[in-house]
């Protein structure tokens, strides 16, 4: 019995030694020595590739939901005849819904809760339906999605690929908004918001990262570069165009207000209230029209000299241009941090 | 104050220290450095040698007590430790514990598996110790101790693309802690094999001030404290020393540039059953395992599901080495 003893201990002590196979999957399928950002400061957040789930098959509800405050923050979007709220005591779980049917296509909405960024991308990459991913990397503490059909990292807020097979690629956009529950549902009453039902159970009542959103001094990873023009957590609504990006502060259109200004050689109608803002590039004919903000409780958001009444995401809804649609700018709310390091330097509008 | 009421103050505080006392400790998936700290104290000139074998499995997601069913996510420890102890005199005695760690980090989403993992040379850990025998009547030990874990396992670990891995993937911790000691065992006197004893071991931490090169990481302060009893029987002609015991972990959340990090830190009650026979004079095998009875982390984590761990304890007496 006593050899028995040290023979079993002696097996379990080499087999503790050894690199045992059965979990040893390759991680990925890209060529890891290519990066188009420095290798050096991306993260390791901790949860690992995957370890934060996405939801792969949402479901949706009515707007009578009752988990939803009216404060709460959601990310909206309209495309085709679908309108769909995303709430993010839902997204700061699993920062990606893969949702296959918004107005009959795949689109990914995705949100980064460390930089409060969100995007719709379009869910066909190179000609390919795809999903996306949390790769468990962060790059200047924003997410960096991987697509399942390659495996290739996609930074969120640089918007590309930054590494793998299709690296050096740009998602395609769908436009969406961010503001409070409250004001998305005035506004488009026959919404859709994704339901507590996402096939993962997390407690959605509580927000996961403690006071990271209000308390300015706390990151958990540095970012580079540092940028202290404003408080580091404040929202804010910038336009990234180019070389140029310039960033709107929300206590600036409180009360509501459009501006129209130009710069890297467009113009821009910027408009909003303090719960939204949003930005579109103006040519041709609408250069020519004189916007007023004119948001009441409904769809309608903004008017002009014409009659016409346009909702947030620009589309006239009623008067002689109905069913047009102004060109929104490329624009993301974010953390003051966040689009500063990214796009370093931005301009801040001032009055 | 009477020697009565001495031993009754003794008792509480170990006795509420068990249960109830809140301290701090890195995440759930450590090295269980303190957790094989604990050598006992011979006569002078004693050294006692432990190679053991330790497997942490953490594949439950909790929130709070509450236990998500989410089993996609696996962390898994490895490690191999040794103990070298040597008592300087009957009553003093010093410890070291070496370890070498493999860490493992398995997500299973979607059919695919992904696996992030290091290897290497641990922390290790120096402990003193002195005994205050017959503090509690005859056959009672009453041991305290001052140690330091020292920061000799790598920090820097990448994974197979280059990028670091967190902290709690990492070999080693690049911090030194100070580890408290302390023990209090009796044996009954109508039934001198079967013992109590109760064990605290407080771990202050560390700062890394080098993490991630620019940033600051402290693991939560941990206080893990035992309490149970064993006995002695003949079983096949060899001595075996079965315990049962429980142990409460605390663990304090921990930081980054001073900020507590949520989902880190919480308290667990753990069922230490633990069997040990004596192959031989010198020779014992240890086998024990840790089943977690409650859990309850800080915000959303994986929590330890069970742990296993066995060994061999040589004892080299004064006498022995006189013999080589």
């Amino acid at each position: 019995m006593k050899k028995n003893v040290i023979y079993l201990f002696v097996i379990l002590l080499f087999a503790s030694c050894s690199n045992s196979t059965d979990l040893d999957f390759p991680s990925s399928s890209y060529n890891p020595e290519e990066w188009l950002i420095p290798i050096e400061e991306i993260r390791d957040g901790g949860p690992g590739r995957g370890g934060i789930p996405a939801i792969d098959n949402p479901v949706f509800i009515g707007a009578n939901a009752n988990y939803i405050s009216d404060d709460d923050l959601v990310i909206g979007i309209i495309k085709g005849n679908e309108i769909k709220a995303y709430p993010h005591i839902v997204m700061d779980w699993h920062e990606i819904v893969n949702d296959n049917d918004v107005g009959g296509s795949p689109v990914t909405i995705n949100y980064c809760p460390l930089t409060g960024t969100a995007f719709g991308w379009d869910g066909v990459v190179n000609g390919q339906a795809t999903t996306f991913g949390v790769s468990g990397l962060l790059y200047n503490s924003n997410l960096i999605l991987f697509d399942r059909n390659t495996g290739s990292n996609w930074s969120q807020l640089k918007l590309e690929c930054v590494n793998g097979a299709l690296m050096g690629d740009l998602p395609q956009t769908i436009s969406v908004v961010e503001t409070k529950w409250g004001v998305w549902k005035n506004m488009f009453p026959s919404t859709k918001v994704l339901s507590l039902n996402t096939g993962f159970n997390r407690d959605y009542g509580q927000y996961p990262y403690g006071d990271y959103i209000t308390n300015n001094d706390f990151l958990l990873f540095n970012v580079n570069p540092a940028n202290d023009a404003l408080p580091r957590k404040e929202r804010v609504y910038a336009i990234i165009d180019n070389t140029i990006t310039r960033a709107y502060r929300f206590e600036d259109f409180i009360g509501g207000k459009t501006i129209k200004e130009t710069f890297n050689g467009k113009t821009h109608l910027i408009v909003g209230n303090s719960d939204i803002i949003n930005a579109f590039t103006l040519s041709g004919p609408y250069l020519d029209l004189d916007f007023q903000y004119n948001y009441n409780d409904t769809e309608e958001f903004f008017s002009d000299n014409e009659g016409n009444k346009w909702n947030i995401f620009g589309e006239a809804i009623e008067g002689p241009r109905t069913g047009e649609k102004l060109t929104i700018s490329k624009s993301v709310v974010s953390y003051w941090f966040a689009i500063a390091a990214f796009y370093p330097n931005p301009e801040i509008y001032s009055e | 104050m009477s020697e009565m009421k001495y031993r009754i103050i003794i008792l509480t505080f170990f006795i509420v220290g068990s249960i109830t006392t809140n301290a701090q400790t890195c995440c759930s998936g450590g090295i269980p450095l303190s957790n094989n700290l604990g050598l006992d104290i011979s006569e002078k000139g004693t050294i006692q040698i432990g190679l053991s074998y330790d497997y942490n499995n953490l594949n439950t997601l909790n929130s709070g007590t509450e236990n998500l069913n989410d089993n996609s996510r696996l962390r898994i420890t490895h490690s191999v430790l040794l103990n070298v102890g040597y008592s300087i005199t009957d009553r003093f005695s010093a410890e070291a514990l070496f370890s070498w760690v493999n860490q493992r980090r398995k997500i299973s989403q979607l059919g695919n598996n992904t696996l992030d993992q290091t290897s290497g040379v641990g922390d290790a850990v120096v402990l003193l110790k002195y005994n205050f025998p017959k503090l509690l009547g005859e056959n009672s030990a009453f041991n305290i101790g001052l140690g330091t874990k020292i920061p000799i396992g790598s920090s820097t670990e990448t994974n197979d693309i280059g990028i670091v891995l967190n902290s709690d993937l990492q070999p080693g911790s690049n911090a030194w802690d100070i580890i408290y000691y302390s023990l209090l065992s009796k044996n009954l006197n109508s039934r001198p094999s079967f013992s109590v004893f109760s064990r605290i071991i407080y771990r202050s931490s560390g700062t890394n001030n080098s993490y991630l090169k620019t940033s600051e990481y402290k693991f939560g302060n941990e206080l893990q404290a035992f309490i149970g009893f064993s006995d002695q029987f003949i079983l096949f002609n060899t001595l075996a020393d079965p315990s049962l015991s429980f142990k409460y972990r605390s663990a304090e959340k921990d930081a980054i540039d001073g900020f507590d990090i949520e989902s880190t830190g919480g308290k667990w009650v753990f069922l230490v059953p633990n069997f040990s026979i004596q192959i031989s004079p010198s020779i014992s095998f240890n086998t024990k395992a840790e089943i977690p009875i409650y859990s309850n982390v800080d915000g959303t984590q994986l929590t330890p599901t069970f742990r296993v761990s066995s060994g061999i304890l040589i004892n080299i007496t004064r006498k022995q080495k006189k013999l080589f």
